[in-house]
């Protein structure tokens, strides 16, 4: 029998919430075991930004733009934009995966059987991945700077972290989206995967929004993704301060939100839908 | 075989007058396209009560525990755990109340030990780090698997693994615990282990919902039988109520052989002896020892033996051909399992 000081507390937000570390926990032990993938990611990391810094020989620096009065150079410019595609890619894809992942291994039932919300769980299914992941972004920037002379503005670090988190908040959201879909019709991930292609084409990613196709530059307009990186360059490159960061936040946020909203009730659909369905096992 | 009670019911445990069952389904159906896997199922489980919940493959008894546990609703019908209906409970609720051990075996992180599993869970069920470590322990000793706490799941046999599956089914102290083909695939020893953890849970005042398509296994062990065939309920009873639905008794004959006397010819004098109680028939080898007795409604074995040797005929040994359990489950199912 379990003692009375072992009882379950009653659900309260708090107690929700003090279940999070716990997701934390079982994926970091997981990706512990997996610390030769963990190597290896890093060596692909290093070996993209040569590639890139290779290629930067190449362009006209006068092609580039200039932000904060400071002429970038393209390992400058493209390193932010691998920070937020990878950020971007890696968010999608472990938001997606990670229900599906949870249902092939088997264990999405055993989640849904305990007490827990599904916030708790669609949060706590990613939340190792929202910690690593700007961990991982800053690592590259960390790589450019150390071993490719790209010059950053320290200053423009806390701003640039508070762009990314609201960006991962967008990114969260449509991964749920994503998540439902893949849910409700088992396949679906190379039709996400070709959509988040589009719209890092359409942004000023790799190379600047008046070089793109006008198809692209039109989708660059309304592009999260440029809204991101043109906040993230303005302070990392430009050395923009909280009040710029602020600019973009503004724009960003409440795209996040909707985003957010959006995919958290297309999950919620998703899992009534496999309920009566009976088929939330099923893969 | 079970070891915990060699007759054919255990006490069932008494019922408290005006305390609600458990569990309660009131008559649910649940249809998946134009199949349908439970049609008008209604059955009450009770505090300390094993109750078998008896089938063939398809049958649907997953499809009610599923149900039960609220992974998949019911088309129509109502489900009740301890008085309250699903729909008046929230999830969370609902969840505290329930305890399942799926019949598939990948329901666990397999990098994991299966103490982080255990204490995965455990948290999830809102116990803080400490306690959950501490629960996960006392589970993983009540199994037997604490010598392997450390270990990760990958390397779990396959018995050890439905071990730390019912682990965590009683992680917390669910007044309700669902157990799905628990047994199926595992060695005799392995499945006595689950049965005795099922038998003392239930001791401990849990009701125990066994669904199983092992005939041979609910005698002595459950209190109570619900047998299902293409999601109806076709009986609902006591162990010995289930065996008394037994169309007829077969057994096995053993005779003492007859210096000079050809064995065929024992056959017929044995069809002659027992002609008002049963029917012998015809040895598949006329040179073979065994003969098949049947017999009739109302006929005793007891008096069918005294037949036999009142004919000069010795009986060496008999023993039943198939349990009048299996004879029941086949009569009630049609004799057909997908």
């Amino acid at each position: 029998m379990i003692d009375a000081a072992e009882q379950p507390s009653r659900w309260t937000v708090i107690e929700e919430i003090r279940k999070l570390p716990a997701f934390l926990r079982r994926d970091f032990l997981v990706a512990w075991t997996y610390r030769l993938a963990f190597v290896v990611d890093w060596v692909n990391l290093f070996g993209q930004i040569l590639v890139f810094s290779l290629v930067g020989r190449l362009i006209d620096p006068s092609t580039l733009p200039v932000i904060g009065g400071e002429q970038v150079t393209y390992v400058e410019f493209v390193v932010t934009g691998i920070a937020v595609t990878t950020l971007l890619q890696i968010s999608l894809g472990r938001v997606v995966n990670a229900t599906r992942e949870e249902q092939l291994m088997g264990t999405l039932e055993a989640l849904l059987m305990t007490p827990t919300s599904q916030w708790t769980i669609q949060v706590g299914l990613v939340v190792y991945d929202l910690v690593y992941v700007p961990i991982r972004t800053i690592g590259i920037v960390l790589i450019a700077v150390l071993l490719f002379d790209a010059r950053i503005h320290a200053s423009g670090m806390g701003p640039a972290i508070a762009i990314l988190l609201v960006f991962m908040l967008f990114a969260w959201g449509v991964g749920m989206l994503g998540a439902a879909l893949v849910m409700t019709y088992r396949r679906g991930v190379n039709v996400l995967t070709f959509a988040t292609s589009i719209v890092m084409i359409g942004s000023n990613a790799y190379v600047p929004v008046d070089v793109l196709p006008s198809w692209a530059a039109w989708l660059a307009v309304i592009n999260p993704v440029t809204f991101a990186l043109d906040g993230l360059r303005g302070a990392l490159l430009g050395g923009g301060g909280w009040q710029d960061a602020v600019d973009t936040i503004v724009i960003l946020l409440p795209i996040a939100l909707i985003s957010l909203l959006v995919g958290g009730m297309s999950i919620k659909l998703a899992l009534a839908r496999e309920r009566r369905r009976g088929t939330l096992g099923l893969y | 075989m079970v070891k915990a009670d060699t007759s054919d019911a255990l006490r069932a445990p008494q019922e408290k007058v005006g305390e609600p069952p458990v569990a309660e389904l009131q008559g649910v159906s649940r249809r998946f396209g134009d199949r349908h896997a439970l049609r008008g199922v209604s059955l009450q489980i009770r505090s300390g009560e094993i109750r078998a919940l008896l089938g063939p493959n398809g049958a649907g008894k997953t499809t009610l525990l599923r149900v039960l546990s609220g992974l998949v609703q019911p088309t129509t019908g109502d489900v009740s755990v301890e008085g309250v209906k699903w729909r008046d409970l929230s999830e969370r609720e609902a969840r505290r109340l329930l305890g399942l051990m799926p019949s598939g075996d990948r329901t666990f992180y397999l990098r994991m030990s299966g103490l982080e599993n255990l204490v995965f869970f455990a948290r999830l069920h809102g116990l803080s780090r400490q306690a959950a470590l501490h629960r996960a322990r006392a589970c993983l000793h009540e199994v037997d698997l604490e010598d392997a706490a450390r270990l990760s799941v990958s390397a779990y046999s396959h018995g050890m693994q439905k071990r730390l599956s019912f682990a965590r089914a009683i992680l917390v102290d669910a007044p309700l615990l669902m157990i799905d083909e628990a047994t199926h695939d595992l060695d005799p020893a392995s499945a006595d282990r689950v049965r005795q953890l099922a038998i003392d849970r239930a001791s401990s005042g849990s009701a125990v919902l066994w669904a199983t398509q092992r005939v041979d296994e609910i005698r002595g062990f459950a209190h109570r039988v619900t047998l299902l065939h293409e999601g109806l309920v076709r009986f609902d009873g006591s162990v010995p109520q289930l065996m008394a639905k037994a169309p007829g008794r077969t057994h096995v004959v053993h005779l003492r052989e007859i210096p000079g006397q050809r064995k065929s010819a024992r056959a017929e004098i044995a069809r002659s002896a027992l002609e008002s109680l049963g029917s012998i028939a015809s040895p598949l080898d006329p040179e073979d020892d065994y003969v098949v007795l049947s017999l009739l409604e109302g006929a005793t074995l007891g008096r069918a033996v005294t037949a036999l040797e009142s004919a000069g005929l010795e009986v060496l040994s008999c023993r039943e051909e198939r349990s009048d359990i299996e004879s029941a489950f086949l009569a009630l199912t049609g004799g057909t399992g997908r």
